[in-house]
């Protein structure tokens, strides 16, 4: 099922009635998510992104646009007529019943020609139950499972009914790091298997990237940036998809262009052409620096730090927007941690150039 | 569910005394506390000396304790062993901590004399009535107040909360009129309609379902389940500890009140039973037939008894929050 | 499109739907009185029957001037104001020291705390009828003498004291009010002590623990750590006594019966509720509402004076 967002808008009245203002929490927000994928909302709190999840679930009224799903425009269904799944971020699960109960309790709730007898929801809770691998667990209590449990259940809970859209409210945020990551490849597992176009919210990146097909990053109601998570990495359209996405964060410097040589502060760091001459943002991903005797880029070294494989080396320089640049480096290109100062060359693929004021991507070529 | 961690905590800080009052732990535990300041001989001296100070204090404490709940269960006591006594042996000059001869008799004079059959009867249906009635509105109420947004809410709910500094008295005169022009006076419905709503209880029963999280409402809304359905099923059962506490201090009233029944309904065929009670021995302090009175108000505190032994931990719970007597 | 306007329309009333019931009663039942206690008491000798014939008031304050004059009103005044004096600090006191002792025991502690409770669930008509047995002599009409004086002067005659008349005709108001101020403070101590031990349980042993290595006396961890800490509690448990006390009224119809004081004496005991329902028997509503709205400012200020007292008090 492809759900459709044509220019959804909700503006929230303002909570102080004398000011008047009014908060734009979603603005004019279009996009299509295909049939049967996986796309994370992403952006930081206060994005507007849990709104436009509520929205496409119906618990909240678009101030305008409307949504569709399939050809169909549910704007005005109410959400029980919608056929959604909704995974809340507390789960949400009825502390007086089994897990079994709370599967069951929305086949219940089903009226008219969706009515179902008292063996079908069994089997259908069992199905569900299966799927999230919690059948051992059906007469358990919430109270008596872990976090991650607790997590499956929520999620068979949504999926029993068969939703047509699967919707999961940060759905990682309340596990610990290991589970964390168990739990988003068993998300993207279960999403694969049933095949249901699946829409979550998350402020974190990493679990953004790792499990989306597609990744729409927002930031104070707007949309920034829409893309598979590669495609975002690579090509941000903007230094704030471009801070955002990435760990280490990318590394920011006040530069400049001059009759098409590239400066990082005073050095003169790749021959560019297409760009006029002008101040401007450099920023540059923590892989695209590589040791070079002859670099031109000079840093004042801080430390190393050793990861293994790579090590990151933490150093300083005056330009630098950030308090500290972090390059990741192979660790047999033999750093000298001794050293005072470390020389860089860049990888031209790993730099961006933005606008000083607009913050917009300017697009150059290496020369 | 705050009463469970509210349990645990208490449990929590109960065991702590005990431990602490085990002669062993504690004498290791002070010793090594004092151990870098005296000596061994010294040490073992001010131990024994402490114990004895201990056990005194044990001893006094129990005493005293002993002693008060002594006093408190006096007067059950009186009334017990006094309506099985017979009224000579309770007449006496020096009264018998324990009867002779044990006589029944006494029990079904006071049925006899206080028609105690139809004031039972007139109290349950009353207070049955009552409280179902009540919670249907409580819930309804605090489920609004809890739950749902409309305009005015917060400022409906701070006049009602204000109420309640409000004493009972300043009501009754102008409710006994209101009573009176709407027919009442003497019917069960008097009895029942004017105290269905307590601001109170309306109070305890939306903190009680704000603690349940909004989430689930959501979660019930996307299932499709109705506000009545998820009230059934997810709010009420939730909130049950809280919904029985209600029920018996409700039920408590109605076997308690004396001073509107008797005001609009002290007819024979509507008289409650604390009411009935008073009237039946109207003769205070003169010279009454004690033991078959006190026969009667053993009668009149059993079904209290029974029902605070069954459900004591809802009764004190509830009480302990509300600071009202039923 | 309609129905969705339809159902966003029920939404907005649903609240007040669901809050109907309880608004229809609450203003017929509490709204309606508090606007009509006002204006019966500010109507010069209001009384509704009167009204209900045609009679009209005037505006005045005379029902309040009236009130304040009349002299059984002023004795229910003492009567209350002195059963709230004596019985509340007693009360207060003594269950604050049973709280405390039952706190510092482990075996029985659960046994002895429900013994404690007891008095709570009775009703106090029907255990006022008790203690009137207990304090009664049987016999006083009877000219040969009594033929017991009751078990409570037998037990003090243990002691070496001579019996007392309690509440028979021609006892002495003091003994009255000692009989009162015994039951009263027996019925009040169940839920002080359960607030009371409920706020001590909830204090954090870590204090009794520093104070321990620092070797503070006992006393002095019960002035300096304990009451402070459970001022909030004590502070609740004073004002509800003050209000309770205030409101006294079937604790004396318990013992002295409907007459409010002992045979030939009807009414000596009266408190302000009384006075209250009598003035409403007697139809003269203006004087019942005057003497209600004076006994809420009562409450009101005594309140609020033990409002202000405690958080100066109070330690947090």
């Amino acid at each position: 099922m492809k759900v459709e967002l044509q220019n959804l808008t909700k503006i929230f009245p303002s909570r102080n009635k004398k000011s008047g203002e009014e908060v734009i929490a979603v603005n004019d927000f279009t996009f299509t998510i295909p049939d049967g994928k996986l796309v994370g909302l992403l952006g930081p709190s206060g994005c507007g992104k849990s709104t436009t999840l509520y929205m496409i679930s119906g618990l909240q009224q678009p101030s305008s646009g409307r949504i569709f799903f399939g050809d169909e425009d549910v704007t005005d269904l109410s959400p029980e007529n919608r056929g959604i799944g909704l995974v809340f971020q507390n789960y949400a699960l009825y502390p007086h019943m089994t897990v079994k109960q709370n599967i069951l309790f929305p086949l219940q709730n089903l009226k008219g020609k969706d009515k179902m007898t008292k063996q079908e929801m069994l089997d259908r809770a069992l199905e569900a139950a299966k799927l999230v691998q919690i059948d051992e667990l059906m007469d358990r209590k919430p109270s008596e499972l872990s976090g991650g449990q607790q997590q499956r259940v929520a999620i068979a809970r949504a999926l029993v009914k068969m939703p047509r859209v699967l919707l999961l409210d940060e759905p990682l945020s309340n596990l610990d790091a290991r589970l964390r990551l168990q739990t988003r490849e068993e998300i993207r597992r279960i999403q694969k298997e049933t095949g249901i176009t699946t829409v979550f919210v998350t402020h974190d990146q990493e679990e953004a990237m790792s499990i989306s097909d597609m990744i729409v990053v927002m930031k104070l109601g707007v949309v920034q940036q829409v893309g598979k998570p590669q495609e975002i990495y690579d090509d941000p359209t903007n230094l704030f998809v471009a801070k955002f996405l990435g760990t280490p964060p990318i590394n920011v410097f006040r530069g400049k262009v001059v009759m098409d040589m590239l400066y990082i502060g005073e050095d003169p760091v790749m021959k560019i052409k297409g760009v006029e001459d002008k101040d401007v943002y450099v920023a540059v991903r923590p892989e695209g620096f590589e040791l070079n005797p002859k670099g031109k880029f000079v840093c004042e070294l801080s430390n190393v730090e050793v990861m293994g494989r790579d090590v990151s080396v933490v150093s300083r320089h005056e330009a630098s927007i950030n308090p500290v640049i972090r390059s990741i480096i192979n660790a047999d290109s033999g750093v000298d941690a001794t050293a005072t100062n470390v020389k860089f060359s860049l990888k031209p693929h790993k730099v961006f150039l933005f606008d000083t004021e607009t913050e917009e991507r300017i697009p150059f070529e290496v020369k | 569910m705050n009463d469970n961690v509210n349990e645990t905590i208490t449990e929590e800080t109960q065991a702590t005394p005990e431990t602490a009052a085990t002669p062993e732990t504690n004498q290791t535990q002070e010793s090594v506390l004092i151990a870098g300041v005296m000596h061994e001989q010294d040490i073992q001296k001010v131990s024994a000396k402490q114990n004895v100070v201990k056990i005194i204090s044990k001893v006094a404490v129990y005493a005293f304790l002993g002693f008060m709940a002594l006093v408190v269960l006096f007067p059950f006591y009186w009334m017990l062993i006094s309506s099985v006594k017979t009224l000579e042996e309770y007449n006496r000059q020096i009264p018998t901590l324990f009867p002779e001869n044990i006589v029944w008799y006494n029990y079904v004079e006071a049925f006899k004399t206080a028609n105690l059959g139809t004031l039972f009867g007139n109290t349950l249906y009353v207070g049955l009535v009552s409280t179902v009635l009540s919670l249907i509105i409580t819930v309804l109420s605090a489920f609004a107040f809890a739950r749902l947004e409309f305009k005015g809410r917060d400022a409906l709910f701070g006049v009602l909360l204000a109420t309640m500094m409000i004493p009972g008295e300043l009501f009754t005169i102008t409710n006994y009129q209101t009573v009176s022009i709407f027919g009442w006076l003497n019917t069960f419905t008097v009895l029942i309609v004017p105290f269905l709503v307590s601001v109170f209880y309306i109070y305890l029963l939306k903190q009680n379902f704000m603690q349940i999280p909004n989430e689930l409402y959501l979660a019930a809304k996307i299932d499709g389940t109705t506000d009545i359905k998820y009230l059934w099923k997810v709010m009420i059962p939730l909130a049950l500890p809280t919904i029985i506490s209600i029920t018996i201090l409700k039920m408590m009233g109605a076997w308690n009140t004396y001073i509107w029944p008797r005001l609009v309904a002290n007819d024979e065929a509507h008289r409650l039973i604390t009411n009935g009670l008073r009237n039946a021995f109207t003769e205070a302090s003169g010279d009454v037939n004690y033991p078959v009175q006190m026969a009667a108000v053993a009668i009149v505190s059993a079904p209290l008894f029974m029902v605070f032994l069954f459900l004591r931990k809802y009764i004190m719970k509830g009480v302990s929050r509300s600071g009202i007597k039923g | 499109m309609k129905e969705f306007l339809i159902k966003i329309k029920f939404d907005k009333w649903k609240g007040w739907l669901y809050l109907s019931p309880a608004i229809v009663l609450l203003l017929v039942f509490t709204g309606w009185p508090i606007v009509n206690t006002l204006r019966m008491a500010f109507l010069e000798d209001y009384s509704s029957l009167g009204e209900l014939s045609g009679t009209v008031y005037s505006f005045g304050i005379g029902n309040f001037s009236k009130v304040l004059q009349y002299k059984k009103f002023l004795d229910t005044l003492t009567n209350t104001m002195l059963l709230c004096v004596l019985t509340v600090p007693l009360s207060t006191l003594l269950a604050l020291v049973i709280a405390v002792c039952l706190n510092a025991i482990k075996p029985l502690q659960k046994f002895l705390q429900t013994i404690f409770f007891l008095p709570y669930v009775t009703n106090s008509i029907a255990i006022g009828m008790v203690f009137a047995a207990m304090f009664n002599i049987i016999g006083v009409h009877n000219a040969a003498g009594p033929e017991t004086v009751g078990i409570i002067n037998n037990i003090l005659g243990l002691f070496g004291v001579e019996p007392i008349n309690w509440i028979n005709a021609g006892s002495d108001y003091w003994a009255n009010i000692a009989v009162l101020v015994v039951y009263i403070v027996w019925d009040a101590l169940p839920f002080k002590i359960l607030i009371l031990l409920g706020g001590l349980q909830s204090v954090n042993k870590q204090y009794y623990e520093a104070a321990k290595i620092d070797s503070t006396s006992k006393l002095r961890v019960f002035t300096r750590i304990t009451v402070p800490l459970l001022s909030p509690m004590l502070a609740y448990v004073v004002i509800t006594g003050f209000i309770g006390g205030f409101k006294e009224y079937s604790s004396i119809v318990g013992i002295f019966g409907e007459g409010m004081g002992p045979a030939g004496a009807d009414g000596r005991l009266n408190t302000m509720v009384g006075f209250i329902y009598d003035a409403l028997a007697e139809q003269h509503h203006g004087r019942a509402s005057a003497a209600a709205l004076i006994l809420f400012g009562i409450i009101f200020i005594v309140t609020m004076i033990n409002l202000y007292v405690s958080k100066k008090k109070t330690h947090y």
